[in-house]
C-alpha cells in the first residue's frame, strides 16, 4: 500500500494517521465526558433542584402547619398571613417542582401531593374561619380538626413519598452517571492504547522502510558515484586527448587556411586561362567554318574525279574494241599468210618466192597481234586501275561524306566545349568566390577551434572537479548508511 | 607484265626500230630452200594437248567455218563443211586422236589429198619453221596418227600425220582399201 510512495509521503501519512487517532481519542474523550457531565448535571439538577425542590415543598409545609398551628393558637392575623403566604409559596413551589420533574411517576406522585394539600386545605379552611370567632383559648376545642388531621398527614406522607421517590431516581441516576463515567474511561483507555498501538506500528513500518528505502537509495548513490567517478577519470583523459586533438585540430586549420589560399589563387589563375580558352575556342569556330568549305570543295573535286575516270574507264573500252578489231585483223592476215604459205609449197620457185613474202607477211601478223593483246592487256590493266580508282575514290568520297560528317560531330563538340569552358569559366569564379568565403569559415573555424581548446581544458578541470565530488559522495554515502542504521560492515 | 615492252615509250620506240630492221632485211636475205633445210610447221591444240602439223600435208585453213551437223554413229565426225563448192567431210582430231572432248572445235584445216577431208582442232598456236633435222622421226603403231615428235618454245610436240589420220578416219567408215580411193 505504501510502496511507490514518497518517503516524506509516508511519513506525513503515519503522522495523519496517528493525529487522527489522537483526535478520534481526543473527540472520544470529549464526548464521553460530555456524556458523563450531562449525566452528573442531570443528578445533580435532579438533587439540588427537585429534591431540594420537593424537602422545601416539605419544609414548607411544615412551616405552614406551624403557622396555622400557632394561629389557632393565639389567633392572630400576623400567623393567619402567614400560614397563607406559606400556601401561595406551597403551590407556587409546586407549580417550580413540576417545571422541573421529567418523570411521569415523580409528576403523578406531584400531582397527588397538590390534591392531598388541596384537600388539606378545604378542610382547613372552614376551621380557620371558625378560629376568628372564637376568642377564648379554650374553645379552641370547639374546632373541629378532626378531618384535618388525616388530611395533614395523608399530605406529608404524599410530600415524603416523593421526597424518597425523588431520592430514590437521584441514587439510580448517580449510578447511571457512574456507569457512564465508567464507560467512557474504559473507551478513552481502549481509544489511547489504538493510539499508541498504531503510532509505535507506524513508527516501527516508517523506521523499516526509511532503512530499506535510504539503504537502497544509498547503494544506488555508491554505485551511480562510482559510475560518475570512472567517467570523470574517463572525461579527465578525454578532456586531455580532446585537449591535443584540437590543437592538431587547430595546427591543420591553419594549413587549410594556406592551402584554401592557394587555391583562390589557383581558381583565380584557372578562371585566366579559362576566359583564354573561350577566345581561343571563338577563333576556332572561324577556323571550322573554313575546314568546312575545304571539305565540300573536295568533296566536289572527288566527284568530278570519279566522273573523269568512269569517262576514262568508257575510253579504255572503245579502246579495247578498236584493239578487238585489229587482233581479228592480224588472226585473218595470219590465217591468209599461212594459207598462202600452203598454196606456194605447191607452186615451184616462183610458189617459194611468194612463200618469202607470205611468210613476211605472217611474221608482221603475228607481230600485229602480239602488240595487240599487249594493248589488250594494257587496256584491261588500264580498266582494272580506273575501276580500283573509281571504287577507291569512291571510298574516298564516303570517308569524306564520314569524315564530313565526324567534322559536324566535332564541330557540335567543339561548339559544347566552348559552351562548357564558358560554363567552367563561370563555375571557376563561383570557385573562387567560395574559396575566398572558405577562407573567412576557415579563419572563424581556427578562432572556434581555439575557444574549443580552452573550454576542453576547463571540462577537463571541471571533470576531474567531479571526479573528486564524486569520491565525496561515496563517503557521504556511507555516512548515511551509518545514519540510518543500514550501513554495510 | 607482258605489256613491258609497250609500256615505255622509249622501248616501244627501239623495237619500231627493230621491226623495220628486220622488215628491210628480209629483203636483203638471200632466198631459203623451205623444203630441204627446212620443215613448215602447224602448232596446233587438239582437246587441251599441243600437237604439231605439217603445212604440206594441208591445203588450206580455216576458222569458224560453219560445219552442218550430220547424224550417223560416229561420234569424231562433226557433219560436213562448204569449201570452194564442195562438200567435205569434218571430223574431230581429238576425237580421233582418243581424247574427245566437248567443246565445240573453231579451227578446220583441210587434209592434202583426196577425197577431201577436213580435220577439225580447237586452237591454233602459230605457224612455224623448224630445221627438217630437228624432228625427231620415228614409226608408231600402224593405227597411230602420229608420226615423230617436234621441240618447239613451249615443250616437244607429236608431230599429227595427216595421212595416217586420214587412214583411221577410213578405217572408222569401213573402207578397207584407202589406197585404192586414193588413187582414184
Amino acid at each position: 500500500m505504501m510502496r511507490g510512495r514518497t518517503f516524506g509521503s509516508k511519513l506525513a501519512g503515519g503522522f495523519a494517521l496517528t493525529a487522527l487517532l489522537t483526535l478520534l481519542m481526543g473527540i472520544a474523550s470529549v464526548l464521553a465526558l460530555t456524556i458523563v457531565v450531562g449525566g452528573k448535571n442531570d443528578v445533580i439538577d435532579e438533587a439540588s433542584d427537585g429534591l431540594v425542590t420537593a424537602e422545601r415543598l416539605n419544609t414548607t409545609i411544615e412551616s405552614r402547619i406551624g403557622n396555622y398551628r400557632a394561629y389557632l393558637l393565639n389567633g392572630k392575623q400576623e400567623y393567619l398571613d402567614l400560614t397563607n403566604a406559606d400556601r401561595a409559596r406551597f403551590l407556587d413551589e409546586v407549580s417550580e417542582l413540576r417545571a422541573k420533574l421529567s418523570s411521569p411517576v415523580e409528576l403523578a406522585m406531584l400531582t397527588t401531593v397538590a390534591q392531598t394539600e388541596a384537600e388539606h386545605a378545604a378542610l382547613l379552611a372552614p376551621v380557620l374561619e371558625r378560629r376568628k370567632t372564637v376568642t377564648d383559648l379554650r374553645s379552641i376545642s370547639q374546632l373541629n380538626t378532626a378531618d384535618v388531621t388525616p388530611a395533614r398527614q395523608a399530605l406529608q406522607n404524599a410530600i415524603t413519598a416523593l421526597t424518597a421517590r425523588m431520592r430514590s431516581d437521584v441514587s439510580i441516576a448517580a449510578r447511571h452517571s457512574s456507569r457512564q463515567a465508567n464507560a467512557a474511561v474504559v473507551i478513552v483507555i481502549v481509544l489511547g492504547v489504538l493510539s499508541i498501538a498504531s503510532a509505535v506500528l507506524i513508527a516501527v513500518r516508517l523506521n523499516r522502510g526509511l532503512r530499506r528505502q535510504v539503504g537502497t537509495a544509498v547503494g544506488h548513490i555508491q554505485s551511480s558515484s562510482a559510475q560518475l567517478e570512472a567517467a570523470a577519470a574517463q572525461q579527465v583523459s578525454g578532456g586531455r586527448d580532446q585537449a591535443s586533438a584540437m590543437s592538431e585540430i587547430t595546427t591543420t586549420i591553419s594549413e587549410l587556411l594556406i592551402s584554401s589560399r592557394q587555391i583562390a589563387d589557383s581558381a583565380q589563375r584557372v578562371s585566366l586561362i579559362a576566359e583564354e580558352t573561350s577566345e581561343a575556342a571563338l577563333t576556332g569556330d572561324a577556323t571550322i567554318d573554313r575546314t568546312r568549305q575545304s571539305i565540300t570543295a573536295i568533296r566536289t573535286q572527288v566527284d568530278q574525279i570519279v566522273a573523269h575516270m568512269l569517262a576514262l574507264g568508257e575510253k579504255s573500252q572503245q579502246i579495247g574494241g578498236v584493239v578487238d578489231l585489229v587482233s581479228e585483223l592480224a588472226e585473218q592476215t595470219n590465217i591468209l599468210a599461212i594459207n598462202a604459205t600452203i598454196e606456194a609449197s605447191g607452186a615451184g620457185e616462183w610458189g617459194r618466192r611468194f612463200a618469202v613474202v607470205a611468210e613476211e607477211i605472217r611474221k608482221l601478223a603475228d607481230r600485229t597481234a602480239g602488240s595487240a593483246k599487249e594493248i589488250r592487256t594494257l587496256i584491261d590493266d588500264v580498266r582494272s586501275a580506273v575501276n580500283i580508282t573509281v571504287m577507291a575514290t569512291e571510298t574516298g568520297a564516303k570517308s569524306v561524306d564520314a569524315g564530313s560528317r565526324q567534322f559536324d560531330d566535332a564541330t557540335s563538340s567543339f561548339r559544347k566545349i566552348a559552351e562548357l569552358v564558358a560554363t567552367t569559366n563561370d563555375a571557376t569564379r563561383e570557385i573562387e568566390l567560395s574559396t575566398k568565403q572558405q577562407s573567412t569559415a576557415v579563419e572563424q573555424v581556427n578562432v572556434a577551434a581555439t575557444d574549443t581548446t580552452r573550454v576542453t581544458r576547463e571540462t577537463e578541470a571541471s571533470a576531474t572537479q567531479t571526479k573528486q565530488t564524486a569520491a565525496h559522495l561515496a563517503s557521504l554515502s556511507n555516512d548515511l548508511l551509518e545514519l540510518v542504521g543500514t550501513g554495510r560492515r | 607484265m607482258s605489256g613491258a615492252g609497250l609500256s615505255d615509250s622509249g622501248a616501244v620506240a627501239d623495237r619500231i626500230a627493230e621491226l623495220r630492221d628486220d622488215f628491210d632485211r628480209s629483203f636483203a636475205q638471200p632466198a631459203r630452200r623451205h623444203d630441204v633445210e627446212h620443215a613448215e610447221l602447224l602448232a596446233i591444240g587438239a582437246g587441251g594437248r599441243p600437237y604439231a602439223m605439217r603445212l604440206t600435208q594441208t591445203a588450206g585453213l580455216f576458222p569458224d567455218r560453219p560445219v552442218t551437223a550430220l547424224p550417223g554413229p560416229l561420234s569424231a565426225l562433226l557433219g560436213v563443211a562448204g569449201f570452194s563448192g564442195s562438200i567435205v567431210p569434218v571430223y574431230d582430231l581429238a576425237a580421233l586422236l582418243g581424247h574427245a572432248v566437248a567443246d565445240r572445235p573453231r579451227w578446220l584445216v583441210l587434209a592434202a589429198g583426196s577425197p577431201p577431208l577436213a580435220l577439225a582442232f580447237h586452237e591454233l598456236h602459230g605457224h612455224v619453221q623448224v630445221p627438217a633435222d630437228s624432228i625427231i622421226s620415228e614409226g608408231f603403231g600402224a593405227r597411230d596418227s602420229l608420226r615423230g615428235m617436234v621441240p618447239l618454245p613451249g615443250g616437244t610436240r607429236p608431230i599429227v600425220d595427216v595421212a595416217a589420220a586420214r587412214a583411221a578416219v577410213h578405217q572408222l567408215t569401213g573402207h578397207s582399201h584407202p589406197d585404192e580411193e586414193q588413187s582414184r
